[in-house]
């Protein structure tokens, strides 16, 4: 949904894992999910630390 | 690919001792229908009421509604779904017109989510199903029957009815015929080179609610992680899609009935060239919806050459994303597209009517809102469920057959 | 059918009390059409009445909005009109301004239908078009009659709950809002008709406008993490066991605020879903999939951010409506605020 973020004017914007489980995912083991939450979280940080001027998503990259 | 549809019209529809159209007189041989689909051991009861147009009457609990088919040449029906797999699309199929197959849902606790229809009344010119005469099945769930069991039983017995009923017009010629004929889209004669090539990206499910394996949609697969893909548009006007278990703003009558295929033919050969249709699925991931995006928008501009495409969406509000994107990159390509969307402000407010916004969709038709509130006067008499006999003030969105996502319906939202 | 009870509002110069001298006037009532009401009243004919002329001076009415509309909302109320005219006000903006709240006041306060009509560039249609139901007028009265009569007609239909055309029928400014009527085609036939206009080269009409929201500043990033606080919020709505705060599943208009008491973790059992517009069975089943308290605790203990804020706050984001969506939004910055939270991660579904 991050089109929709991106409409309203959020500024700082990651991509997560999906409607269902946006920080997770129940196809994997729960040692390999918490890792996935972890690098999401920490790309909402690394978004946190960067300046921006506009709506900005910060992608998922190689995570699917 | 041929289809033809051979339609036999339906004045009145009564109860009778054995299933039989004579003289534009259906009767319904309720007993025998009743014991075929109670049959099925995920249902432990069931009871088939008739519903007349002008009566008034209301259906609650409506789950969906199927447009009675049966094949009589040239495959199975509904392949996949309740017939043999196969391919849908040609020879020869009888319809009925003025009936249809009403299937309520008697299992969820709180039918506040559930639809309704009233066959007189102030909103009864909305939708479709007041002017049909209606076979309302109504089936309980036997002991220990999950969800998606029980509503894959509920639509087993829709087909197999909608089934049932058109055999009957077997027995005599049709009134009217219907040819739905239509080449690869190769294969333009010269003389038609200049008109603009027209496809419909048709939006089939959306994976907000995951489908469950039982809840097969094209060709009874649940399409689940779905890429987009191309069909025949004859493949749909013969029950190679239907609707999943989710009914918001859509039933399997008007996806049996579709009326963009049945516009993009009407036209076909003169202001335009009907060059295909594309089935997509919303997804519920990033990733899968940007995949989806750019591959469906490759088969429109790239594969099938198209000049415009127009497009709908089946679902929520995020599905919108979905289709917009898909658009927006067609857009950029140079393709023209014409979007049919919801109004979802929840506030009847501007702003809130839409959920996406890229340059380029200027050409959207809206399908109305589906969260306006109207109110239903009494009625006399209620099927499907018990009460709302009184006067009910429910949401547009509940009154099944006033708003279809597909486009079937004249519902509006207009601005003021 | 009887002649409606009408009240006219006009200001100093239009009621006849005097000029820009006598722009401070408090407001006061006249029996029947006075000063530029006549013009209502002749274009009412036997359909109206007008009983009574409300003025007040322009000035009086800027400078001290609420109090004003109150005295006027008063006077209006005690002639038990059927609808009420306010002006028209042309392009004078203190006038239209005034116009619009009014209006605005007589129908939220009173239940009684209003019509106003001004200028396009009177800064009353910016502030009031969404509230108000402003006809366009000429930039002076030099048509005044023929201007009365549209408001007028336009009143007459609200006045009698008759369904009121769209804004070009009519000829009032839009207001943002949408109704469901019936179209003569299907959509199908609409979109279809649509494509072959724009392939065309001819001028299409969408039936729905591109939203145009305004930009959020972006607040500068965040220096030093290792000694922010975060905290965690959410529109997947969930909710403890209970849901104590009556959470709605739809069209929220609350949000709910959890302490997490120091733990390193959320556990199921304490937690529910109520959210009606996804499948909630994976977050309901690991609320951490929603709400990721396990791994901020991680990032805490590492020193990775300073801190994880004690409470969690979660509202449901479906068929939300921007209203509400605003207003909780400030709400929870306000709280966020009085905390000291430098920093929140939003998990939205």
């Amino acid at each position: 949904m991050t089109p929709v973020a991106v409409m309203v004017g959020a500024n700082r914007i990651v991509q997560a894992a999906g409607i269902i489980h946006p920080l997770g995912n129940a196809d994997l083991p729960p040692e390999e999910e918490k890792a996935l939450r972890r690098r999401i979280v920490e790309r909402a940080l690394a978004a946190l630390r960067t300046e921006v001027v506009q709506p900005t998503v910060f992608g998922a990259g190689a995570d699917h | 690919m041929r289809l033809e549809l051979w339609w036999s019209e339906v004045a009145a529809v009564s109860a009778g001792t054995e299933t039989r159209l004579s003289d534009r007189r259906l009767a319904v041989g309720l007993d025998g229908l009743t014991a075929t689909l109670a049959a099925d051991p995920r249902l432990d009861r069931v009871r088939i009421d008739l519903a007349h147009p002008g009566e008034s009457c209301r259906i609650g609990r409506v789950f969906d509604v199927f447009a009675p088919r049966a094949k009589e040449e040239g495959g199975a029906d509904f392949p996949g779904a309740l017939g043999p797999l196969g391919r849908a699309g040609q020879g020869r199929t009888r319809a009925l017109a003025g009936v249809a197959v009403v299937v309520t849902d008697q299992q969820l606790a709180d039918p506040a989510t559930l639809a309704v229809i009233d066959m007189s009344g102030p909103v009864a010119t909305l939708s479709a199903f007041a002017r049909t005469a209606n076979v309302v099945i109504s089936a309980w769930p036997a002991a220990s029957v999950g969800r998606s069991e029980y509503l894959a039983a509920l639509r087993q017995a829709g087909l197999r009815a909608a089934v049932h009923l058109a055999q009957a017009a077997r027995a005599a010629p049709p009134d009217t015929l219907e040819v739905f004929d239509l080449p690869a889209p190769t294969r333009v004669p010269a003389a038609l080179a200049g008109v603009p090539r027209v496809v419909y990206v048709f939006q089939i499910h959306s994976h907000q609610r995951p489908t469950a394996a039982d809840e097969g949609v094209l060709y009874g697969d649940p399409v689940r992680r779905m890429l987009p893909t191309l069909v025949h548009p004859n493949e749909i006007l013969d029950g190679a899609v239907i609707r999943g278990f989710m009914g918001r703003g859509v039933t399997t009558w008007a996806t049996q009935n579709h009326p963009v295929i049945r516009e993009l033919y009407a036209r076909h050969g003169r202001t335009l060239w009907f060059a295909g249709v594309v089935l997509t699925v919303a997804h519920a991931t990033e990733p899968e919806r940007i995949r989806s995006a750019a591959m469906a928008a490759g088969l429109v501009v790239d594969v099938l050459g198209a000049d415009g495409a127009v497009f709908t969406k089946i679902g929520g509000g995020a599905p919108h994303v979905d289709m917009a994107q898909t658009a927006a990159q067609c857009e950029a390509r140079g393709v023209k597209t014409a979007l049919i969307v919801e109004d979802m402000s929840t506030d009847g407010s501007q702003e809130g009517m839409l959920l996406f916004n890229f340059p380029g969709l200027d050409a959207l038709v809206n399908t109305g809102s589906a969260q306006e509130r109207v109110t239903l006067p009494p009625v006399e008499r209620v099927i499907g469920a018990e009460g709302p006999a009184g006067e009910a003030t429910v949401s547009y969105g509940q009154i099944c057959g006033a708003i279809e996502q597909v486009g079937a319906t004249c519902l509006t939202s207009r601005l003021q | 059918m009887s002649a409606l009870r009408v009240v006219v509002y006009l200001n100093q110069f239009f009621g006849q009390i005097g000029g820009e001298e006598r722009a401070g006037v408090g407001p006061r009532a006249f029996p029947g059409p006075a000063g530029a009401a006549r013009a209502v009243q002749q274009a009412l004919g036997d359909a109206g009445r007008v009983v009574a002329t409300v003025v007040s001076g322009d000035n009086h009415v800027a400078e001290a909005p609420e109090a004003a509309v109150a005295a006027i909302l008063a006077l209006v109320a005690a002639e038990q009109p059927d609808l009420v005219v306010a002006g028209p006000a042309f392009l004078a903006g203190r006038y239209g301004v005034a116009c619009g709240a009014v209006c605005e006041a007589v129908e939220s306060r009173l239940g009684v239908p209003a019509v106003t009509g001004m200028h396009a560039e009177n800064p009353g249609v910016a502030l009031y078009r969404r509230r108000a139901h402003i006809v366009a007028t000429g930039a002076d009265g030099a048509r005044m009659l023929d201007e009365a009569r549209r408001l007028v007609a336009l009143g007459l239909k609200r006045a009698r709950r008759e369904p009121v055309g769209s804004p070009a029928e009519e000829g009032y400014f839009p207001r943002g809002v949408t109704r469901n009527t019936r179209a003569s085609a299907n959509a199908a036939q609409r979109a279809t008709a649509m494509l072959l206009d724009k392939l065309a080269g001819r001028p299409v009409t969408s039936e729905v406008p591109l939203p145009d929201f305004p930009r959020v500043a972006a607040p500068p990033a965040v220096r030093d993490l290792g000694h922010a606080v975060v905290a965690l919020v959410t529109d997947g709505g969930i909710v403890p066991v209970g849901n104590p705060d009556g959470l709605e599943p739809l069209a929220a208009t609350r949000f709910g605020a959890y302490p997490i008491g120091g733990r390193g973790a959320l556990d199921p059992g304490q937690y529910d879903n109520v959210h009606r517009g996804y499948d909630t069975t994976f977050v309901k089943q690991d609320p951490h999939r929603l709400v990721p308290v396990d791994v901020a605790r991680e990032l805490e203990r590492e020193g990775a951010i300073g801190k994880l804020h004690e409470t969690v706050y979660s509202t449901t984001g479906v068929a939300t409506t921007l209203a509400n969506s605003e207003r909780m939004g400030r709400e929870i910055a306000a709280q966020l605020r009085a905390a000291r939270v430098d920093a929140v991660i939003l998990t939205s579904t």
